[in-house]
């Protein structure tokens, strides 16, 4: 046992010691800090779009202008919800509280549960200024003032040359060279990019679609555009398109239900009239059975633990390699085997890199609590409030538990391959097979965490390699007794099988030289007793 | 050299069809210096394998310090294999400390140990250095010492000398001399007969996988009769029939500088001849002498003349 963790605590420290491993370590939360700070910066950047909207009928366009102006509003709304909710005084909670106790908590409420109403009272309050009067009495002493954000989508000045009344096809033709971006528009002192270009045909009324013509009219006209036309270069931002359809589609609505003498206020209060859906937990306390949004997390947790377990396996595994390989190609092992059994060698092996993988955890823990304490906004609030949601759920011990056995049965496996090669090159080749194995347990994730207890998710847990991946992930989901009891008794069994194999493997391996066995080699190798 | 450190009976290893070693018998008394010799391929390494327990044989018994397996007594040993390699992002220091704590010394008198042994042969200035850092040999050196860090009674030396510069061969063959005067016993395999001829008491040289012999140094010399080099311009073919001289040939002259004319005569004489007998005797018939060379047999002259043919022959196929 001394030699063994004589052995494990160096093979330890050759890890730890070197400013590759901390690189390595530091690399994934500094990752993770970039794309968190970077997608929220993101979100708030996004460029101002110009656009230019021609309506031949003169209908629609009083229509679209609301809708982009409700489009800002709504942003405005939802930064405005944000800023209040990480600046209010009271206690922050991330879950919608249940029963509003004042009109901020009303408003968040009615924010929570349906946007467009949200919305809609908004505007008919007075937008932002009502809403600043309104929390200030709320908000913590020092809150910095509120930043409304910038409109994305302004309407354009047509250019001198353009003749609105023109026919579709020539108004194309002579803007077609600002939508290429071959020329700018003026505007104001400035020229800008033309970003889309709203062309509402004089004739477009004859393209409405009812269900009565879908497939008449489908079949008739198949020649042209029909429709309102909605020209831009950029295919992939697709609000403007959609607050212009939403828009003008409300506004023809509008206007069937007058024609059919429907009131419109009446279907407006209709469309607004909604049942809420509580989502129940029959596995919680009576009285306590309501679904949070930290039940929903936990549920999905798991996930998080399976990913955490196969990186720090996949870092592992490069350790257990490289190690074993450089002892043998660079004949350390020779005098190793002079002073300890294989068996010994393969222990501290297996605990040294083990620790270094339990390091490597901890140290993505300690940057991570590192990163909610330092970088304070509304997302790590709620990290830090699911966090103790997690940390006091049994999911830690079945992580600490699976991460183990999941360990110790892959790394007997990769030491085996290892103590069969002289270099890496063949190593992988040798390993190839056994990383899609590893592959499956990830690919098949997000399945068995929508159907914990399916088909699918208690064969996996009964096939060894697949048990603790299967198993973490299921683990929030109360699977039955006997796939607990019995996935554990076959995966502990399983693990000391390999071991004592892998080790016999590795006895033998160790001081072979030349190229890695062929598989009937390697079943001698495994029925041999010694060497 | 009261008791036997370590004994082979009958120890044979054998790889499919291929014998590695073929019933091996060996005994080595406490305190000596033990030399391994023979050709490429003839079964050192497996030898010396097994006699660490890393391999076992297939037959016969081995005994070391008193126990049925190295493992058991592994902490009294010391071993430098024939492939030399240490880590290479360890300290000159931290590696002999670290392999000495693997034999069973306490990790800080490893250190202080590491730091003497390093004192003592030179290599204090690379105590802190990385392994990657030193040249090859200084490497070798630092793989010997770690071998010796532990104070061990059976020292193994797997091709010791192989890839040092004369100094450093020097300092290695003191070294070997420092454990035999603190009563280590030392086993050696080398190609380089000159450091066997000076260190060695006994010797085992197998070819093959089987010993062709077992002995001391002097035993060894025995084997092959001893040998009066002469150069003249006569024909000395009738010094055959002195008493002492077992046969008489003539061999092509080597080298330059001579009288045309010249020729070189080998005299082969029994182990106590005098050699000034004939010396004497060709002085009284008139023989003019430009050479008369009388040498002891040296370890090349038997490693060649037992094992010669075989190495050869094992090296081209």
């Amino acid at each position: 046992m001394r030699v063994t963790l004589l052995i494990a605590w160096r093979e330890y420290l050759e890890n730890v010691k070197t400013k590759g491993f901390w690189i390595g370590v530091l690399l994934v939360p500094i990752v993770f800090f970039m794309i968190f700070h970077i997608s929220t910066r993101l979100a708030t950047a996004t460029p101002t779009r110009y656009y230019l909207l021609i309506d031949q009928t003169g209908q629609y366009a009083d229509s679209v202008e609301i809708a982009i102006r409700r489009e800002h509003q709504r942003r405005v709304m939802q930064d405005f919800m944000r800023y209040l909710q990480e600046n209010r005084s009271d206690s922050a909670n991330f879950a919608v509280s249940n029963e509003p106790s004042n009109q901020m908590d009303q408003l968040l409420d009615d924010f929570g549960n349906d946007e467009v109403a949200a919305l809609d009272d908004w505007l008919s309050n007075g937008g932002l200024s009502f809403a600043l009067q309104m929390a200030r009495p709320y908000l913590r002493a020092g809150t910095p003032d509120f930043e409304e954000p910038r409109e994305q989508f302004i309407a354009a000045v047509p250019p001198p040359e353009l003749d609105l009344s023109a026919p579709p096809e020539q108004i194309i033709e002579t803007l077609r060279p600002f939508l290429n971006g071959e020329r700018r528009l003026p505007a104001g002192d400035n020229q800008i990019s033309l970003f889309a270009l709203i062309l509402i045909p004089a004739d477009v009324n004859s393209d409405i679609v009812r269900p009565v013509t879908t497939m008449q009219s489908g079949l008739q006209n198949d020649t042209g555009p029909r429709g309102v036309q909605y020209w831009a270069g950029n295919l992939t931002d697709t609000r403007l398109s959609n607050a212009i359809q939403t828009s003008i589609n409300n506004a023809i609505r509008q206007q069937e239900y007058i024609q059919r003498n429907i009131d419109v206020n009446a279907v407006r209060d209709v469309q607004r009239t909604r049942l809420p859906v509580s989502r129940m937990d029959p596995g919680k306390v009576a009285g306590d059975e309501q679904v949070s949004l930290a039940d929903t997390f936990r549920q999905w947790a798991p996930m998080g633990f399976v990913y955490l377990i196969f990186i720090s396996l996949m870092q592992s595994v490069q350790y257990l390699l490289s190690n074993t390989i450089e002892e043998k190609s660079n004949r350390i092992i020779e005098v190793l085997l002079a002073s300890v059994t294989p068996g010994e060698l393969m222990m501290g092996k297996l605990l040294g890199i083990g620790a270094t993988g339990i390091t490597t955890i901890l140290a993505w823990l300690a940057s991570f609590f590192a990163f909610i304490q330092l970088y304070q906004t509304l997302e790590t609030t709620m990290i830090v409030q699911i966090l103790d949601v997690l940390l006091g759920s049994d999911l830690i011990p079945y992580f600490v538990f699976y991460y183990l056995c999941c360990y110790t049965l892959y790394a007997g496996i990769f030491l085996a391959i290892g103590s069969l090669c002289n270099t890496l090159k063949e190593a992988q080749s040798l390993m190839m097979p056994l990383m899609m194995v590893m592959m499956v347990p990830i690919l098949t994730m997000s399945f068995i965490a929508q159907d914990p207890n399916g088909t699918m998710a208690r064969v996996m847990s009964w096939i060894p390699l697949f048990t603790p991946f299967t198993m973490m992930n299921r683990a929030a989901a109360q699977p039955p007794m006997i796939d607990v009891v019995g996935t554990t008794v076959l995966l502990v069994v399983t693990t000391i099988t390999v071991l004592w194999l892998s080790g016999r493997v590795f006895r033998q391996g160790i001081l072979r030289t030349g190229q890695p066995p062929r598989i009937i080699e390697l079943w001698r190798m495994l029925r041999r007793r010694s060497t | 050299m009261s008791s036997t450190v370590l004994s082979l009976s009958n120890v044979s290893k054998r790889y499919g069809d291929f014998t590695a070693v073929n019933r091996i018998n060996l005994s080595i008394p406490k305190g000596s210096v033990y030399g391994f010799l023979g050709p490429n391929g003839a079964g050192k390494t497996t030898t010396i394998r097994m006699i660490l327990d890393i391999i076992r044989p297939d037959e016969g018994e081995i005994e070391v310090l008193g126990c049925k397996s190295a493992m058991q007594v592994r902490d009294r040993i010391g071993y430098l294999p024939e492939e030399k390699g240490l880590y290479k992002k360890m300290k000159v220091w931290a590696i002999i400390s670290y392999f000495a704590s693997l034999k069973g010394i306490h990790r800080k008198d490893a250190k202080l140990r590491a730091f003497e042994l390093l004192e003592q042969y030179g290599l204090k200035d690379f105590a802190n250095s990385t392994v990657e850092s030193l040249s090859k040999g200084m490497g070798q050196k630092v793989q010997v010492l770690s071998s010796i860090a532990h104070n061990p009674e059976l020292v193994i030396l797997d091709e010791p000398f192989s890839g040092l510069d004369p100094v450093n061969q020097e300092v290695l063959e003191q070294l070997i001399r420092d454990l035999k005067n603190n009563g280590q016993t030392v086993i050696f395999s080398t190609h380089i007969m000159q450091h066997a001829e000076r260190l060695c008491e006994r010797l085992l040289l197998i070819t093959q996988g089987s010993k062709v012999f077992d002995g001391t140094v002097d035993e060894a010399r025995a084997i092959i009769p001893r040998r009066v080099i002469l150069e003249c311009q006569n024909d000395v073919a009738a010094l055959a029939d002195l008493d002492g001289v077992l046969s008489v040939c003539e061999t092509s002259v080597s080298g330059e500088g001579r009288l045309p004319g010249t020729r070189q005569w080998e005299l082969y004489v029994k182990e106590h001849t005098n050699p000034q007998l004939i010396l004497q005797h060709c002085f009284q018939n008139g023989i003019s002498l430009s050479r008369f060379d009388f040498t002891q047999t040296s370890l090349h002259d038997v490693f060649v003349h037992l094992v010669g043919q075989e190495a050869r022959e094992h090296n081209f196929r």
